[in-house]
């Protein structure tokens, strides 16, 4: 069977019936298509609706009320958002998510993007596999588990920590019942367990830097570390911007490791906001007030963001 | 051959997902569980599955007894207490709350004032039955449960702090098992001849910080504590009825109540200072948060050579290989006074369930000797029937001096709960936060963290919920 093509000066009646049927069938086909991706995604945006909109929505309306659970909601308009000035705990919580932020954040995109570098270098192929696996365990892990775990570990009586510190001469260190020693240990807790998600950002981010760029640096002579001075880590500053993205937004939120290894303590010098939010809400049945600070840390996360984002137009390259 | 299409994948994959939820639909919807959506009387206890499945014993004598009435155990995972009641309270907000809840003295004060329902008419018609019981417990495990005349539970077990003590290292310092009066002076001098002679890696006094057993055994043995304890008035109706002739009940009314915060009492600050003074030669564990769970291997494997805790105990030092040669008990030191703290438990209704009747059947059962019986198999608490602290109980697991355990009440009239208002987690948090700073630092830093803890507690029974 053959088809004559169409006259490209004069179209024939039948190449514009044609068209009309191709128009007609790609139509029906986009309908198609469209109903499919409405089936398929129907799941996620129920899921999303149901799961995140509508808690969301529950708790920006509660944040006006003051409600125990037990009985029914009372409207106070903006005084649980007034209320929270005063508060003394949630100010050094606010400080103490700050200050760990920087300090946990910092130190996880260090050593992930270190043990990416180690393991994109030349090291065996199963080598390489079983490090990958190994770093990105603990991510898996419960938090809680992790937690109680470490607890026992960095008991200052009996865990083995402090009887190998003892062991080689060394002072035993109080990594629960001090400050200093509770906020040390939290943030290595913390980064032992997070930073495998950096470190998979940055390996993948190191594999899509064209080798090429690296040959022609190495025929210049620029030694390893000038090269990752002024190729990788350039280069990899769009996958840092991700990373550290990522990593901010998750520190805002500790409460695991804390609240399960020091509650909080000794002092307030390991509670968190999300802490005191859990607080609020669990222990002192103040739901309404619990979902104020919630909104506020929700604002803080998305100045900070959107903070990083603007000061990311300075730093990011891309290739 | 015919041909696979995109569009026979599809579908099989369609008729496959619909097949494996149909075939999941139990699991998704939580059908498979046991009881749920029936009418069984749930009762919610803090524990684990397996916590919940060691009880059947007791589910089928009652069912013995009750054919007409399902019980269904709910077991809830938790931390601690506070952890339980939280998610007792969600179960609430889901509008799917249990008939009937397990609640220790930390939120016996919240159900009462927030969620139970007052026992007093039961109890009454059914005087006979209750009069057996009342008649074998101690009132001031009664009077625990009282908040503001009413009675909202009836307690099943309980425990007191004694201090255990470790009888290897008490050897090693050439000291005996201490006389019932001793003294925290006693104490002291104990600990650091034990100190002295035990191996590198011993810890002499060990002790956690909570609200149980922390330093609030120390406090009533100053005759103090750190919120001011006042009496409700009421409850005559109880006492007259069960206790009357009672020696043990005389003074006794309508339940504690702590109202206002009493860390500047110079006695607790004294106290306090005195743990201070502990921890800083070395004597006592700085006090870390947490339970018993850490410390029960320590004390099993003799590193530790006293601490404090209750009847509880036995059984985990017993499944640990610890012989009850190997330790024993003794009431704790003498201050002004040898006032001692405990904690008790027992089952509270709900207000919210429709099944009031059944429920009260269910804890009435629970309150025979037979209930509770079946309730403690195991030392692995006290029961509240004086008679069912027996030999039996302990034999083959010790301590020798187990009577300690139930003679706490006995012997020490003031001997009371632990402070626990309505407000009793937000307490409990205050007392923790600046437990460590006051004893792990100077003498005048200690008066800082109680002018620190005074706040917290004002700011903790001020809340307003």
């Amino acid at each position: 069977m053959t088809t004559s093509a169409p006259s490209r000066t004069q179209p024939s009646t039948t190449s514009k019936v044609g068209e009309k049927r191709v128009t007609a069938t790609l139509s029906t086909q986009r309908r198609k298509e469209r109903l499919l991706a409405t089936v398929f995604l129907a799941p996620t945006v129920i899921g999303i609706f149901v799961f995140t909109v509508v808690p969301i929505v529950g708790s920006f309306l509660l944040a006006f009320f003051r409600w125990d659970i037990i009985s029914s909601p009372r409207f106070v308009g903006l005084d649980n958002f007034t209320s929270l000035g005063t508060d003394r705990t949630l100010r050094v919580a606010f400080a103490n998510t700050i200050a760990f932020v920087v300090v946990a954040v910092l130190l996880q995109l260090a050593v992930a993007l270190a043990l990416a570098v180690l393991v994109q270098g030349h090291l065996p192929t199963w080598l390489r596999s079983i490090l990958r696996s190994v770093f990105f365990f603990p991510l898996i892990l419960s938090a809680a588990s992790v937690s109680i775990i470490m607890s026992y570990l960095f008991n200052q009586d009996f865990g083995l920590v402090n009887q190998v510190l003892t062991g080689v001469g060394l002072p035993d260190v109080p990594w629960l019942t001090s400050g200093p020693g509770a906020q040390l240990l939290v943030v290595l807790v913390y980064v032992w367990q997070n930073f495998g998600f950096s470190f998979l950002l940055f390996v993948g981010g190191l594999a899509s830097i064209p080798r090429d760029v690296y040959e022609a640096a190495a025929i210049d002579g620029a030694s390893g570390w000038r090269q990752f001075r002024q190729i990788t880590f350039p280069l990899l500053s769009p996958t840092t911007l991700v990373a550290s993205v990522m990593a901010v937004i998750s520190a805002l939120q500790i409460f695991d490791q804390p609240y399960v290894l020091t509650r909080g303590g000794p002092g307030d010098s390991t509670r968190t906001v999300v802490m005191v939010i859990y607080e609020n809400a669990f222990q002192q049945l103040q739901f309404g007030r619990a979902s104020a600070i919630g909104i506020v840390l929700t604002v803080f996360i998305m100045l900070a963001t959107a903070l990083q984002f603007r000061l990311s137009r300075r730093f990011i390259h891309y290739s | 051959m015919s041909e696979f299409t995109r569009r026979s994948a599809l579908g099989i994959a369609g008729v496959g997902t619909i097949a494996a939820l149909t075939a999941g639909f139990p699991r998704l919807t939580g059908r498979d569980i046991p009881g749920r959506g029936s009418d069984d009387l749930t009762v919610a206890i803090l524990g684990t599955a397996q916590d919940a499945a060691a009880r059947q014993g007791l589910l089928q004598a009652f069912h013995a007894e009750h054919p007409d009435i399902p019980v269904r155990f709910q077991a809830i995972q938790g931390a601690d207490w506070s952890d339980f009641f939280a998610k007792v309270l969600t179960l609430v907000a889901a509008g799917t709350p249990p008939d009937v809840v397990m609640v220790a003295t930390e939120g016996a004060q919240l159900f009462a004032d927030r969620l139970a329902e007052p026992l007093d008419s039961y109890v009454l018609r059914d005087a006979d039955v209750m009069q057996d019981y009342f008649s074998d417990v101690h009132p001031a495990l009664v009077e625990a449960f009282m908040y503001r005349g009413h009675l909202y539970q009836v307690p099943g077990d309980f425990n007191a702090a004694d201090m255990y003590l470790n009888l290897a290292a008490l050897r090693r310092a050439g000291l005996e098992r201490p006389a019932d009066d001793w003294t925290k002076d006693d104490f002291h001098t104990m600990l650091r001849a034990i100190k002295r002679t035990s191996p590198a890696g011993t810890v002499p006094f060990y002790w956690t910080n909570r609200l149980w057993g922390g330093v609030v055994p120390w406090l009533y043995a100053n005759d103090t504590s750190i919120l001011k304890q006042t009496q409700a008035t009421g409850g005559e109706w109880l006492w007259k009825r069960f206790y009357s002739g009672d020696p043990a009940a005389a003074g006794r009314a309508g339940g504690p109540l702590w109202l206002e915060p009493n860390a500047l009492d110079p006695r607790v600050e004294e106290t306090f200072d005195f743990l201070r003074r502990i921890v800083a030669e070395g004597l006592g564990s700085s006090p870390a948060q947490g339970g018993g769970d850490t410390l029960v291997p320590q004390f099993a494997s003799g590193r530790v050579g006293m601490t404090p805790a209750g009847g509880y105990w036995v059984q985990g030092l017993h499944e640990a290989g610890m012989p009850g040669s190997a330790y024993d008990v003794q009431f704790f030191p003498r201050w002004r006074s040898q006032r001692a703290q405990f904690g008790a438990a027992g089952y509270a209704i709900m207000r919210t369930s429709h099944r009031k009747d059944e429920a009260w059947e269910w804890i009435k059962f629970c309150t025979t000797r037979r209930g509770m019986q079946l309730s403690i198999p195991d030392p692995n608490t006290t029961p509240t029937r004086r008679s069912l602290v027996d030999a039996a109980l302990y034999r083959g697991k010790g301590p020798a001096h187990w009577r300690v355990f139930y003679d706490t009440l006995d012997k020490f009239p003031g001997t009371g709960p632990i402070p626990a208002p309505p407000q009793q987690a937000a307490v409990e948090t205050a007392l923790i936060k600046n437990v460590v700073g006051a004893v792990t630092g100077s003498a005048a830093g200690t008066r800082g963290a109680m002018h620190r803890l005074q706040d917290d507690l004002s700011t903790a029974l001020g809340s307003d919920r």
